[in-house]
């Protein structure tokens, strides 16, 4: 469960501030497949990094599967995501000069886990991913399509319970776009919690979706916003 | 000019103190602001901008903590070294003892690491927990460590610039030597009794830190670590140095001697602050830390062995002791 109450994000700019993230309150249930529509700028991938624990916010509570994360300190920070929260990049950020599996093996070397639990998480995460074919290939020399997937099996590695994924789609093809979707389904399937953050047409009408929550200019949109967020492609 | 003040080991120890003070002060004014408003149940802009600032003082700390260990032997280095300006002088002993100030400001940096040891225990176990649940103490802790901190760099300067390089000081052998007759252990001990309550006081401490009851290792090791002075003075020190009149607690410091002075005070004092800080853990957050019990326990047995070595060897090699136990 992610619970998200007046959250507010501010950055240093010029003489004064800019208002990130305004007072923003979002709840998504265990189990519940949530997309975040708006467009660049809208706020959704600071909202997204905070509910990583990947940015901390100005003001306000964030509580993922009840843990207030913004409070935690550093090295508890670090344990509660590398063990509890699988995140999908833009830009997938994987180490280049790995491969396939070892980019999916590293975020798990700091959780202390055995190495013959590692392999076996490995493995598993890069089945479900599809992208177990490949493990022994250097991330350097893999499609788009399989960098997306790689690290869609990195996200899986530790098994966590949400998954977030950051405009996970911005980079693919169609075809490869609607493939992740497909996973997304079957990661639905086995009650992970999802949270993506997009301006893709693709999202808008997903089955397995629960709700479509807009945002605009750092605020969760309401029924008129959201139409004028969806009236603006 | 004064030539103590050109002395390289001196600069090199000024600077470094005026550098770790700096930082110091910092830590200081934002711990001051931190503690005076810190509300970790509260979820507003003021209390997240005190948790990245407490982040930044800790580790700002924990750099001088770490720093101030370190300068606690070079300072003894250097006041050994100052040795060769210092008319009279053998050892750091009657550099130490050169001024009013020498022997107090010794006592104050021993007394500022094991506040700073302490320190590091408290943070380390704030840390482990997600709520930073002693945050107040242990910052209070640290402001008044800073006004040790502040004495102590006074100290150091008064010292430094009040020796006198033409007034002869009094070497080892007057200050720790015994007028015919006298007997300088404390409370009329003889040489016997000192080293059988020497081996009893580390036995208690042993047994007390394994039997988990911190309420006696505290005792005991203030004893042990009174009696192991006098142990390592005026019985174990005259083994190092081959020497039954030699009795001093700093020429073992020097190269002809292999330095062992470091290890053995070393040794003793971290174990003492190590099983201090450990009882003390027991005794207020009702946690133990076996791992600096064990260390402490461990620098213990080393010192105990590293002293009691010498008297064994020596044995072994001459056929006898020194003198009459």
């Amino acid at each position: 469960m992610i619970t998200v109450e007046n959250l507010n994000r501010s950055f240093p700019s010029g003489d004064g501030e800019f208002h990130a993230l305004k007072n923003v309150s979002l709840h998504v249930e265990n189990g519940e497949c949530v997309v975040l529509k708006g467009v660049s700028g809208s706020g959704k991938t600071t909202l997204l990094s905070i509910i990583a624990g990947l940015d901390r916010p100005s003001s306000g509570k964030v509580l993922v599967e009840g843990e207030a994360i913004a409070k935690l300190p550093d090295w508890h920070l670090s344990q509660f995501r590398a063990r509890r929260i699988g995140m999908i990049f833009q830009h997938y950020n994987l180490m280049e000069h790995l491969t396939v599996e070892e980019n999916v093996m590293v975020p798990l070397i700091p959780t202390g886990m055995d190495a013959e639990t590692i392999d076996r998480q490995v493995d598993s995460a890069l089945k479900q991913a599809n992208i177990i074919h490949k493990r022994n290939t250097s991330a350097a020399r893999i499609s788009g399509g399989e960098k997306q997937r790689t690290s869609i099996a990195r996200a899986l590695a530790a098994d966590p319970g949400i998954i977030l994924c950051d405009e996970p789609t911005a980079n693919l093809d169609r075809a490869n776009s609607l493939r992740f979707i497909e996973i997304l389904d079957q990661l639905h399937e086995m009650g992970k919690t999802i949270v993506i953050a997009t301006h893709d047409p693709l999202f808008d009408d997903l089955p397995f979706a629960a709700r479509v929550v807009g945002m605009e200019d750092g605020q969760i949109a309401d029924g008129d916003l959201v139409e004028r967020v969806e009236s603006r492609k | 000019m004064n030539p103590i003040l050109l002395n390289n080991q001196v600069l090199i120890y000024l600077f470094s103190e005026a550098i770790l003070f700096t930082l110091a002060i910092i830590a200081f004014i934002v711990a001051v602001q931190i503690v005076m408003r810190w509300d970790f149940g509260a979820f507003t802009q003021r209390q997240f901008a005190l948790e990245r600032r407490a982040y930044l003082v800790m580790t700002i700390i924990l750099f001088v903590v770490v720093m101030k260990i370190f300068l606690l032997p070079y300072f003894v280095f250097t006041v050994d070294n100052l040795s060769v300006l210092v008319p009279g002088a053998m050892c750091a002993a009657g550099v130490i003892s050169a001024n009013g100030y020498g022997l107090e400001l010794l006592f104050l940096k021993l007394l500022i690491a094991f506040m700073l040891i302490l320190w590091l225990a408290l943070n380390r176990y704030d840390l482990a927990a997600k709520d930073y649940p002693i945050f107040r103490p242990k910052t209070w802790l640290y402001l008044g460590i800073f006004v040790l901190l502040v004495l102590e760099l006074w100290w150091d300067v008064a010292y430094f610039t009040h020796i006198d390089t033409h007034l002869p000081v009094s070497c080892c052998s007057a200050l720790f030597g015994q007028l015919e007759g006298a007997n300088p252990l404390p409370f009329g001990l003889s040489r016997p009794m000192l080293l059988v309550l020497f081996y009893l006081l580390y036995v208690l401490v042993l047994l007390a830190t394994l039997a988990g009851q911190p309420w006696l290792v505290l005792p005991m090791l203030g004893m042990f670590v009174g009696v192991a002075y006098y142990a390592v003075v005026y019985f174990f020190g005259t083994y190092v140095y081959a020497l039954p009149t030699h009795k001093c607690p700093f020429c073992m410091f020097q190269p002809e001697y292999y330095y062992v002075g470091y290890l053995i005070w070393g040794s003793l004092f971290s174990g003492t602050f190590l099983g201090a800080t450990a009882a003390i853990q027991r005794l207020w957050l009702k946690k133990q830390d076996i791992s600096w019990e064990r260390w402490s326990l461990g620098l213990l047995s080393f010192f105990v062995l590293l002293s009691s070595g010498y008297v064994a060897v020596y044995y072994c090699v001459h056929g006898t002791l020194l003198e009459a136990v």
